[in-house]
């Protein structure tokens, strides 16, 4: 709670005015033109237990729609969760709290993946370092939102117990999210190279 | 070995005085001289590969190996011989996105990897969306499109592609509108037509079209206006049949207020629009002021002085 105070008292010391009008039809306009900091690390304070990976918003210049604020905060929130939830699921090789993030065919694809690591022997650990996130599409129904992400990530390979493989670089992942009745769900994750990117 | 690279590398000091330089021979060989160097895999991976493709990797080297494949959606792991060439399935590589190969030598334990992308095949796949269901004719910019670019095995199609919409309303010329994806995405916003009507607007990419049908509907009423009739103490009021500025009829069951203001005080009456037109009747005390409205639009006001 502490956390989110000190956030609304940083934004408003970046962009006067701003958290005045947050309540505002003006506020959701304005929160559109602004990078949103989302409180992932608050609300994993909040919850001791979770350790959530740090997710930044950005939704500058976003097409057709505008984001709204709040809209903005529960992405991130949900976004940080995805991957929590994916790092766990790709080292334990148990992918049952995929479907709490994840539908269709990111789901579909995670869980097929994570059934082949166990038959191979195999697990990924991830060390996540942070996701630098960019709306670039905001469809005008508010049904679907394209993102970009660059993720700092650390990828360790192992077979059994012995590590095979270290990937160290940027990753860039395309993520396509929709909204369900409380949630944004991840519904497409595509890694791509930098050059796609 | 190690007495022999000494006595070089104090000769080549003494000659050149450079002590860096003349360590680079004694590094060189000590890495040559490591066990398991002849044992060393290399992988020669594509940069790219389209999705569903076959493609092998050659693998330079001798003995056995370990081979992992790790994509997306899949994960391959099975004993090969280096020096050959590892077969890559189309099966194996369907899904868009980096994948990583990883070769350990079975004698030394070693790893080597790699990584390439599998890109989106031909397009095959239109995911449309078209909003929203229900509109009113001659609106600016009310009507929104949008369509997700997949291939056959949906992946979202990265490479710029021309969507053409095309719109075809139940009366009146159809047209058409291009748009271009940009990261598998393209959208559009057009005005509605000025006429009611199943309005059907598709997407197409090539030979993939994809349908939608948007309900267009009379917009606000426009020049209302209505007619009373009076019979003693009552009055009947009629309006003309009700119409938006383009000449649609409002739907049946709009409703129209009638208003009445007399010595009494205020009275109003809702009613629905019954084939095109509303009818209302009131009783009215001394002189009185009658208007009508449906939604925002205000139509005309009828005074009466003291019965008609």
């Amino acid at each position: 709670m502490k956390s989110i105070v000190a956030g609304a008292l940083a934004l408003k010391r970046v962009k006067p005015g701003f958290v005045k009008a947050g309540f505002g039809k003006l506020g959701f306009v304005k929160a559109a033109s602004f990078v949103i900091a989302a409180c992932v690390l608050a609300i994993a304070q909040s919850s001791p237990k979770v350790n959530l990976p740090q997710v930044h918003l950005e939704a500058d210049g976003l097409t057709p729609r505008p984001i709204e604020e709040l809209t903005g905060t529960t992405i991130a929130r949900h976004y940080a969760l995805a991957w929590h939830d994916l790092a766990e699921a790709l080292e334990s090789n148990r992918s049952g709290r995929i479907d709490e993030e994840f539908v269709g065919l990111a789901k579909d694809r995670l869980t097929h993946r994570i059934a082949e690591q166990e038959q191979a022997g195999v697990h990924v650990r991830i060390v996540d370092h942070g996701h630098r996130l960019r709306a670039v599409f905001y469809s005008s129904d508010g049904t679907a939102m394209q993102l970009l992400d660059e993720a700092q990530l650390e990828i360790q390979t192992f077979d059994g117990n012995k590590l095979i493989d270290t990937q160290n670089a940027p990753h860039e992942y395309i993520v396509l999210m929709t909204p369900g009745a409380d949630r944004w769900y991840i519904r497409d994750l595509e890694e791509v190279s930098s050059k796609s990117f | 070995m190690k007495c022999g690279t000494r006595g070089i590398f104090a000769i080549c000091k003494r000659l050149t005085g450079l002590a860096l330089w003349c360590m680079l021979p004694w590094c060189i060989l000590s890495w040559c001289a490591l066990p398991g160097w002849a044992q060393t895999a290399e992988l020669h991976v594509p940069e790219t590969v389209e999705a569903g493709h076959s493609f092998s990797i050659p693998v330079v080297g001798s003995g056995q190996a370990t081979f992992y494949l790790v994509g997306p959606d899949h994960v391959v792991k099975r004993s090969v011989s280096l020096g050959s060439e590892l077969q890559i399935q189309s099966s194996d590589v369907r899904s868009a996105g980096l994948y990583q190969v990883i070769l350990c030598v079975d004698s030394t334990s070693s790893c080597t990897s790699a990584t390439f992308e599998v890109k989106a095949a031909q397009p095959a796949h239109l995911s449309f969306f078209l909003h929203p269901s229900r509109v009113p004719v001659s609106t600016p910019d009310s009507i929104d499109a949008t369509a997700f670019v997949f291939d056959q095995y949906f992946n979202l199609a990265l490479t710029p592609e021309a969507v053409d919409f095309r719109i075809t309303p139940a009366s009146g010329a159809g047209f058409s509108r291009r748009g271009t994806t940009r990261k598998g995405v393209a959208w559009m916003r057009m005005d509605s037509t000025p006429h009611e009507g199943r309005v059907q607007v598709t997407a197409a990419l090539g030979n993939v079209e994809e349908a939608r049908v948007i309900q267009q509907v009379a917009a606000e009423a426009c020049g209302l206006r209505m007619k009373a009739v009076g019979s003693g103490d009552r009055v009947s009021l009629e309006t003309d049949p009700v119409r938006d500025c383009s000449g649609n009829a409002l739907p049946d069951g709009t409703i129209v207020s009638f208003t009445k203001i007399d010595k009494l005080g205020k009275s109003t009456v809702d009613t629905p629009i019954k084939k095109g037109i509303a009818r209302a009747q009131f009783s009215v005390h001394g002189r009185a002021q009658i208007s009508v409205a449906c939604g925002v639009v205000l139509g005309n006001e009828v005074a009466l002085n003291g019965g008609l």
